[in-house]
């Protein structure tokens, strides 16, 4: 024990004890029950079908950027919903807690959740959608659709790949965790100074809170070197800067600020944890601490973290629209300096996250100029989101409703953003809901464009088409939630209702605050619809399957190779003559044209290393939230020494010979041009040949009208 | 023509690579390195910002300032060491390049010992610290001073681990691709822990003794 | 402010903006408190909002207009405009597309810079400006604690806590500090916000010429207590101030160095209580600058965290009336 704890603490068990376990809170232990039954249900499901071997070889031990980056965005749905959850819980009291005379249950005096942990509500609900369901869905999209784009076999470093997977699991674990096992920080996702300090936050919350970030923002940074490295280093022959699908550009603009802003955070939070656990006084208010450095710390990297998340979802937009709109994106160039730009000035305009702090007008203003400026790139790529649009010829299926959503809420947010860039409006609306309003309207953008990108890149990771019916059904009742809750919230912004209030003094707002509760209704319904969505298209997958250009109107690289793609990517790597190379063989009628020969190709070898390697910085994450220190040791022992045996072990990778490949190949065009005609068995790809369909009693497609689906590129 | 980035003829166009495009694994490796040392870079610069805001007088809140202890001898010769430890990991590389094997490892030894040589001193010197009553709960400033300087220490710790390990790894494997790479990232990872020291050293000791 | 154009842009786009929303509420009072300012700086922070809105709003309305119209004319299979397969780049609109957002930012932040020297917490031109040499300001200093408000009014070596009191047209100066935790001072329609900060002194200004009853609020996350952290500011007329004064400094308690310390102890105001100090000893804000940043913390017991409940009925039990 190194500082004084207002708690117990003994060796064994550091802070740890029963009182921590909250079985008598009434809304966590009947939780608890159910992740312990549901938990037990799914083991004993995956032993049941004997898939534990399966599981460990095709999915925990692999180093295939496809899967991995399928993982990612399954650990960023959880977390995802996770974060609905918590929101739907943040709704519910505040429509409930209004006035004086609103009722109180479960101890609360107004509503149902008592102030404190309210305040872990939203602060894990803000934690968990920026940093683990946002974060790792574009850093999953990254994973799966960089490589391929710019025609390589994987990333540049495989084994960091999966290493930075499971450390971002580790995280979502532990956050998970402090539901059942103490309790979550209050202060916030971002924090305040000093309150997370032990005197006003004296349970292992704020250590959680800690920990969490720390192995986020490690993951993030091993992820965002191996993404750099791949589109310097691993591009196919012919793909120059200037052919780089603008995907790939935004991947790399998102990730210079990953790699340059993360550490940022990294010493910020080290900084606060030195302060919790020496007793050091950085952030105190006394004994020459200073607190304002922590908020600029944190916001150092937390503005260049917004646009960390916003650049591959405007990267996914710029290729959405293109397909839908059969042409060229327009203004490829102006569209990459912007992505630069925004990243570029994305270092320059954190204080705006505290105008209010009091520093100067000189400063302010600085601050509020260098705000605005971000304004003019995004305002470019608007315009030539639109103008790729003019002169199209518009389908809009799912996907592109997505991205046309994201498109209108990019404009609601800028609208609101350039109100809040100007201190003397500023004033009046930070830390009000306003401010909420605002950056859901930016987050949704991103959240708009992950499902878009949903949409538009299943059938390449597995082979067959999403519903479209649902996903339009889901769609439009997500926007109608989106209406519902977040127009009220301008409204009450207007209305000087500030942010974070667990009991609402003004029976005025009640009524909008109510609306806004039926909106996350709505939310919920579409949540419902997203099931529906999976289990419809799986159910119907045969029928939805997809040759190499699921779309039919697909540009960029990642549709030349078969869907679902095969684990090596391309048998023979391509050799990149044009921008959009796809729509360059589909229009010179070359896209058919196949390799003639092939040769031996080397790959790395699965490891369950990486695996080991998170489930260790889980366990060096909990022993320090506890302080159980003797853990922490042994958990950082055993992680040095598994690095050094992995490094001495190495990998000699292994040969996939000229012939296996040969057979490979040709099942995989066998099978693509039987899409539509009749049933066969799915090998190979992301699945692997575990879960192959094997539904031979279907009757077969040929005898269905309509069966076509899949030939969308003969058209 | 729906691609205005080609001037390729489709007729006559490679479709497929024909050269046995081969990416340089060393240079792909190196590089990613380099971008960790950036991030590493930049921890430290956020160290330093810390640093440079909680150095004031009124950060020391009338405690002892660097000012009160620092020897600049003493670090000086912590610099030395550093520096002949980078130095004689050069010489080992230079070894390398010859594929002299004892000649690596004698070169990491020289630098391995020379690292210790400067861990021993820091160490003696935050002891020394501490039997002053001086920690990183004493002021705001000290708190900078102590967390800035042991971050690099840690990082010199496990940088000696690495040259242990790099040791073994010449003697039982020789100059495969992995171990030529890895001393390569070694290598770099040695010198910008000496760059950060000479920061350190100026802004830090010598600053903090001058003010 | 002075300028007439201003008034009539704000006025009139005030009233045609929420022309809907107040049809909606009728009779109910405006309950848009930023439409609604009663003082100089909501005031002109309003003037702000609504130049902003019209030029953002202009240029925003008419691209998603423009996107509009380019999805309906282009729709797949309607044949309403031309399909151009290749057309991908135009020189012209590349400059619009730069040039508008260009000219927009650069003009926006001319007013910005602008802005934020008119209502500069520390120095607000638009109150500073139009003194008179000898008007009487009144000071008032703040200092929040968990979780209730103190403020003391040096002149008048008195303090009232969960109140503010203030005389209409003249000009108040705060200063402002915490003894825990960072919050955030805000009374939606006079003043815009400015954090509070322990061991640290802010500024902040507000003049005001309409009488009335005004919400104050905490609006930055303070711990436990912060929805509870409200206060009243009323708006009196220079001779109900007075009269305030006198009432305020007939109250039987005192606030010295000493009872601060027991005043400052965690206490969540469920009852909104108002407490008024006849007697305030002299330098209490900087003696509470001085012990936060010599170390003083008023911790928040555990009781106050995981076990809100227990903690909530205690207090509950004693102090309802």
């Amino acid at each position: 024990m190194l500082v004084d704890l207002a708690g117990g603490w003994n060796p064994m068990l550091g802070r740890l004890a029963w009182s921590q376990i909250p079985y008598d809170n009434p809304i966590l232990a009947p939780l608890f029950v159910a992740v312990v039954i549901g938990t037990i249900i799914i083991l004993g499901l995956i032993t049941y079908y004997g898939k534990w071997t399966y599981l460990w070889k095709e999915w925990l031990t692999t180093v295939d950027h496809k899967k991995l980056g399928v993982m990612y965005i399954i650990l960023g749905l959880v977390m995802l919903f996770r974060g609905f959850i918590d929101g739907l819980m943040i709704r519910t009291q505040q429509a409930w807690a209004v006035g004086t005379h609103s009722s109180g249950v479960f101890g609360a005096t107004h509503g149902y959740l008592t102030p404190f942990h309210f305040g872990q509500v939203y602060s894990a609900h803000g934690l968990i959608m920026i940093l683990l369901a946002a974060t790792p869905l574009l850093v999953g999209f990254m994973n799966i659709i960089v490589p391929i784009q710019i025609g390589a076999r994987d990333m540049a470093y495989p084994y960091l790949n999966a290493l930075g997977l499971w450390i971002t699991a580790a995280a979502g674990a532990l956050i998970m965790i402090s539901l059942f096992v103490g309790d979550f920080a209050h202060n916030g996702w971002f924090g305040y100074a000093p309150i997370f300090e032990l005197q006003y936050s004296p349970g292992v919350g704020v250590d959680y809170w800690i920990w969490t970030m720390e192995l986020v923002a490690l993951g993030t940074t091993l992820g965002g070197i191996n993404i750099l490295a791949t589109i310097i280093k691993m591009r196919a022959p012919g793909m120059s800067w200037g052919r780089l699908p603008i995907f790939v550009w935004a991947s790399l603009s998102a990730n210079v600020i990953a790699l340059t802003s993360f550490p940022a955070l990294q010493v910020a939070l080290g900084l606060v944890a030195a302060d919790r656990y020496l007793g050091a006084h950085f952030f105190t208010a006394g004994l020459g601490g200073n607190l304002m450095l922590y908020t600029n710390l944190f916001w150092i990297w937390g503005h260049p973290e917004v646009y960390f998340v916003i650049l591959p979802a405007f990267g996914m937009m710029s290729e959405i629209f293109p397909t839908f709109s059969e042409k060229p994106l327009f203004g490829y160039i102006t569209m990459v300096l912007a992505s630069l730009a925004i990243a570029g000035v994305s270092w320059l305009v954190w204080l705006h996250h505290f105008f209010t702090m009091g520093a100067g007008p000189y400063v302010n203003s600085a601050f509020s100029v260098a705000t605005m400026l971000v304004g003019i790139p995004t305002g470019v790529k608007v315009f030539n989101w639109a103008f790729t649009m003019y002169r199209g010829r518009l389908t809009f299926n799912a996907a592109m409703l997505w991205a046309i959503g994201a498109l209108f809420l990019l404009l609601i947010g800028g609208l609101t953003g350039m109100m809040l860039a100007v201190p003397a409006i500023n004033y009046m609306v930070h830390n009000s809901v306003f401010v909420v309003a605002h950056f859901h309207s930016m987050l949704l953008v991103i959240v708009y464009a992950i499902f878009a990108s949903v949409i538009y890149w299943f059938p390449k990771v597995f082979g067959f088409k999403l519903d479209e019916f649902w996903a339009k059904t889901m769609f439009w009742l997500f926007s109608a939630g989106t209406t519902l809750v977040f127009v009220p919230m301008y409204m009450l912004g207007f209305m000087g209702m500030t942010r974070r209030l667990d009991y609402v003094f003004n029976t005025a707002w009640h009524p909008y605050l109510l609306v806004m509760e039926f909106g996350i209704v709505v939310y919920m319904i579409s949540v419902l619809a997203f099931f529906a969505l999976l289990y419809v298209s799986i159910r119907d997958h045969a029928k939805n399957r997809v040759g190499a250009d699921a779309w039919g109107t697909s540009r960029s690289l990642e549709w030349l190779t078969h869907s679902p793609v095969p684990f090596y990517n391309f048998a023979v790597l391509p050799h990149i003559s044009a921008r959009d190379e796809v729509a360059w063989r589909r229009d010179n009628g070359i896209d058919h044209v196949q390799p003639d020969h092939y040769e031996d190709i080397h790959m790395p070898n699965n490891t369950g290393v990486a695996i080991i390697l998170g489930g260790l910085t889980f366990v060096l994450g909990f022993a320090l939230v506890w302080r159980i220190w003797w853990l922490c040791i042994l958990s950082l022992l055993a992680i040095m020494a598994l690095v050094i045996y992995r490094s001495f072990k190495g990998d000699p990778g292994y040969i996939i010979t000229a012939a296996e490949l040969e057979e490979m190949e040709k099942d995989a065009m066998c099978r693509e041009a039987q899409i539509g005609k009749q049933h066969y068995r799915v090998g190979g790809g992301v699945l692997g040949d575990a879960i192959a369909y094997e539904r031979s009693d279907l009757p077969p497609l040929a005898s269905q009208p309509g069966s076509s689906v899949g030939l969308g590129h003969r058209s | 023509m729906s691609s205005p980035a080609s001037n390729v003829d489709p007729k006559t166009a490679e479709l497929w690579d024909k050269g046995h495009y081969q990416y340089d694994v060393i240079a792909t490796r190196t590089l990613g390195y380099f971008m960790y040392l950036l991030s590493d870079g930049m921890l430290f610069a956020t160290l330093f910002a810390a640093y440079g805001v909680l150095s004031y007088q009124h950060s020391y809140f009338g405690g002892p300032t660097p000012a009160d202890f620092v020897k600049p001898w003493y670090t000086f010769v912590q610099t030395m060491a550093l520096f002949l430890s980078v130095l004689a990991y050069g010489f080992g590389m230079n070894a390398l390049k010859n594929k002299n094997k004892s000649g690596v490892i004698s070169g990491l030894l020289a630098a391995f010992v020379l690292g210790v040589l400067f861990l021993m001193l820091d160490i003696h010197d935050m002891t020394h610290l501490a039997s002053l009553g001086i920690g990183v709960a004493t002021s705001g400033g000290m708190s900078a001073f102590i967390v800035l300087t042991q971050v690099h220490a840690t990082h010199i710790f496990f940088g000696l681990i690495w040259i242990l390990v790099m040791m073994a790894q010449v003697m039982t494997k020789g100059f495969t691709t992995d171990v030529v790479g890895r001393l390569l990232t070694l290598r770099m990872f040695w010198h910008l822990q000496a760059i950060i020291w000479v920061f350190v050293y100026v802004f830090v000791y010598l600053w903090g003794y001058m003010s | 402010m002075q300028v007439k154009w201003r008034n009539n842009l704000k006025n009139g786009w005030r009233y045609a903006a929420l022309a809907p929303i107040l049809l909606l509420n009728g009779c109910a009072g405006n309950p848009y408190w930023i439409f609604n300012p009663k003082g100089l700086m909501a005031d002109t922070d309003l003037f702000y909002l609504i130049l902003d809105v019209v030029i953002m709003g202009s240029i925003v309305g008419l691209t998603a207009l423009l996107v509009i119209w380019f999805m309906w004319r282009y729709q797949k299979g309607k044949n309403r405009g031309k399909y151009d397969p290749t057309w991908s780049h135009s020189n012209t609109i590349e400059v619009f597309v730069w040039g508008i957002p260009i000219i927009a930012v650069g003009f926006l932040s001319w007013f910005a810079v602008k802005g934020t020297f008119e209502i500069n917490p520390y120095n607000p031109t638009v109150i500073t400006n139009h003194m008179k040499p000898n008007g009487d300001p009144v000071e008032v200093d703040v200092i929040a604690t968990d979780w209730q408000w103190l403020f003391v009014y040096p002149q008048y070596h008195m303090a009232v806590a969960n109140e503010l009191v203030l005389p209409t047209h003249t000009p108040v100066f705060f200063r402002l500090t915490s003894t825990a935790v960072t919050t955030t001072f805000f009374i939606p329609q006079l003043v815009g916000m400015i954090d509070v900060m322990p061991g640290m002194r802010t500024k902040n200004a507000l003049e005001s010429n309409n009488m009335g009853e005004y919400q104050g609020i905490a609006s930055d996350y303070a711990g436990a207590g912060t929805s509870w952290m409200t206060f009243k500011t009323k708006m009196l007329s220079s001779a109900d101030f007075g009269q305030w004064v006198q009432k305020v400094q007939q109250s039987p308690t005192s606030m010295t160095y000493t009872s601060f310390n027991h005043y400052a102890e965690p206490y969540i105001n469920v009852h909104h209580k108002v407490a008024y100090f006849s007697s305030v000893q002299n330098g209490l804000f900087d003696h509470v600058i001085d012990e936060v940043m010599n170390g003083k913390t008023w911790s928040i017991p555990p009781m106050m965290t995981e076990n809100m409940v227990a903690y909530m009925q205690k207090q509950d039990a004693e102090h309802r009336d």
